[in-house]
């Protein structure tokens, strides 16, 4: 059956994969890279295909990471009118705004679905794949935004922060 | 009126509460949808906005900073400094800003700067009898410096957002003088108040411990000369410098300094795509959002606009200055410069600015919008470590801020400060 708390159980597994991906696709970017500049000085042949490969890895875990974000509360925002509101009009706020964030995640479903639908069949040059792989993480991570949205707003034990405030971001 | 609906939209979303990123985008679609052009357009100019070749040195230089971070070279970095400037009176005041230098010349991040520098410096002060809102303020100014000191992913930003035609090369020789500029005049200032607050001074501990404790620290401090000297050659492109910069901090960590662990290592990757895809995100909706405002000719306007206000270049820079104070204190960083450098640099380079000039005055400007509330990530960061309000830290913070905008207007209109190096160092 499937509870509130079952939900976010369920969310639970689906963020740390989603930041398990990411971060394996960091190290696979970063390995590409690092071929890149061994194959120019190395074999004295430059591979072509390090640079597009890195750069569709890069749009996948920015995004989808970007999705777990709305769970781990790491994206900043202007929290100043919140932090000054009464307790009841804060959670109203907060939880307008988890509506907006889930509505936007709909939107990039909907209209990042058809771009991805429209370029399937044009390829990108050098790798061979459809041009549609890197507009997929928009739709992708659409899902996820609308899924933790929903979070957000039925389930309260969720709302508070669960990861370290990004360090590195400024 | 679509101009309106963008804005209105915009301020409306962000006084919600909203995370930025999302603010942008949805007002974007809101407008777009009000202008009856297809949305399509917003998701795809999101898309093309992250899909930038460039762009990859900025995930590459943050992992670089997540892995010295967990690395423990940020320790070793205060060492240093504290065995050069803690014997002044005073002296943790500037040993505080000198590791800010230093550590910025590895992370280029204010808030990274301030949690590493601040997390160590803040707890030992207090203990040595300093005031906690002078451990505070002093730890956030001088994190600003890592802003200037390359290298700087806000730089990347910068220059991807003009166009992609100002040399990041340049751009990261130019912000030496003035990160060096700023590094001085705050340890001035922090040696006066450390003086009329009468606190103590730290005993030197010899040339052959200095020397020692210098040492132990070369192989951090030589990151900052892979980077610069990668770029600056044209050897590497700046995407596989930071590549560089990476694995050499993963090197050094594992085996040189041996502090890093397996746990370490997944908390620095899984840290450094967090941050990359909080900024990342936010480029690719600002990208959505600057380009709906070219549409509606917002650049053009605001040009036009401030012709019409004066015609002396002196007073322009000083608008755009204020501007961008007024707009940093609500505003992150990386949404405002690619908002803000396509409307204001062509009224800059009208004025006959060099754009490199102009990126240094941004990021700085910026920079010291990062401490102004309402939105000022890096003062949160420091008052949360120091366990102050916000008020605490502000209300003995003015000197230091004070400081900070006689260097914003020296580095304003002294384009020498910040030009020498790269024309020195140039082709």
């Amino acid at each position: 059956m499937l509870t509130v708390a079952n939900y976010s159980y369920l969310m639970g597994k689906l963020a740390k994969a989603a930041l398990w991906i990411s971060g394996t696709g960091l190290v696979v970017m970063t390995i590409a890279i690092a071929w890149q500049v061994f194959g120019r000085f190395v074999l004295n042949d430059t591979p072509a295909w390090t640079e597009p490969l890195s750069l569709v890895l890069m749009l996948y875990f920015i995004l989808l990471t970007a999705a777990v974000g709305i769970r781990e509360h790491f994206h900043l925002g202007m929290d100043f009118f919140q932090n000054i509101a009464s307790e009841s009009t804060q959670q109203l706020m907060a939880r307008i705004s988890n509506l907006m964030v889930g509505f936007f995640g709909l939107t990039m479903l909907w209209w990042g679905g058809q771009l991805t639908a429209q370029t399937w069949s044009v390829k990108i040059p050098v790798l061979g794949l459809p041009e549609g792989i890197s507009y997929l993480p928009l739709p992708l991570s659409g899902t996820l935004i609308f899924l933790f949205s929903i979070e957000q707003i039925i389930n309260p034990a969720a709302r508070k922060n669960l990861a370290p405030v990004s360090t590195t971001a400024e | 009126m679509a101009l309106a609906v963008l804005f209105i939209s915009f301020i409306l979303l962000m006084f919600l509460g909203m995370p930025i990123a999302f603010v942008m985008g949805l007002s974007s679609l809101i407008t777009i949808i009000y202008l009856g052009l297809p949305p399509l357009v917003i998701f795809q100019r999101m898309s093309s906005s992250m899909n930038v070749f460039a762009l990859m040195a900025i995930p590459f230089f943050i992992y670089a900073g997540e892995l010295m971070l967990r690395g423990a070279i940020a320790e070793r970095l205060i060492r240093l400094a504290a065995a050069l400037v803690g014997h002044t009176r005073g002296g943790l005041g500037l040993v505080n800003v000198m590791s800010s230098t230093l550590f910025g010349g590895i992370s280029g991040s204010a808030v990274a700067d301030a949690s590493a520098v601040g997390g160590l410096m803040i707890p030992q002060m207090t203990k040595r009898g300093y005031d906690v809102d002078y451990a505070v303020n002093v730890t956030v100014m001088s994190a600003i410096i890592a802003l200037l000191i390359p290298p700087s992913h806000n730089m990347i930003i910068y220059s991807i957002s003009a166009g992609g035609s100002i040399s990041i090369a340049d751009l990261f020789t130019a912000g030496i003088l003035p990160g060096i500029l700023l590094a001085l005049a705050l340890m001035i200032t922090a040696y006066i108040v450390a003086l009329r607050r009468g606190y103590p001074a730290e005993k030197f501990p010899g040339f052959a411990a200095l020397g020692r404790i210098f040492i132990v620290s070369v192989p951090g401090l030589l990151l900052v000369a892979v980077i610069i000297g990668g770029v600056r050659s044209g050897v590497f492109t700046a995407t596989e410098s930071s590549m560089i910069a990476t694995i050499y901090a993963l090197l050094v960590t594992l085996l040189v300094y041996r502090s890093l662990s397996w746990k370490d290592f997944v908390h620095a990757t899984l840290g450094a795509v967090r941050t990359t895809a909080l900024v990342l995100l936010v480029i690719g909706t600002a990208g959505a959002f600057g380009w709906l405002m070219a549409l509606l000719q917002v650049p053009a306007v605001t040009i036009e606009f401030m012709r019409h206000f004066s015609n002396n270049s002196l007073v322009i820079f000083l608008m755009i200055n204020v501007l961008l104070l007024f707009l940093g204190t609500f505003m992150d960083m990386a949404p405002l410069i690619i908002i803000s450098t396509p409307i204001f640099l062509p009224v800059v380079k009208a004025y006959g600015m060099d754009p490199v000039h102009f990126g240094i005055i941004m990021i700085l400007n910026q920079g010291i919008g990062l401490i102004t509330p309402p939105v000022g990530s890096v003062l949160f960061v420091g008052c949360a470590i120091g366990k102050i309000s916000i008020m605490q830290s502000m209300r003995t913070i003015w000197p230091f801020f004070l400081v900070s905008l006689i260097v914003l207007a020296i580095i304003t209109y002294v384009p020498e400060v910040s030009l020498f190096l790269p024309r020195v160092l140039g082709k």
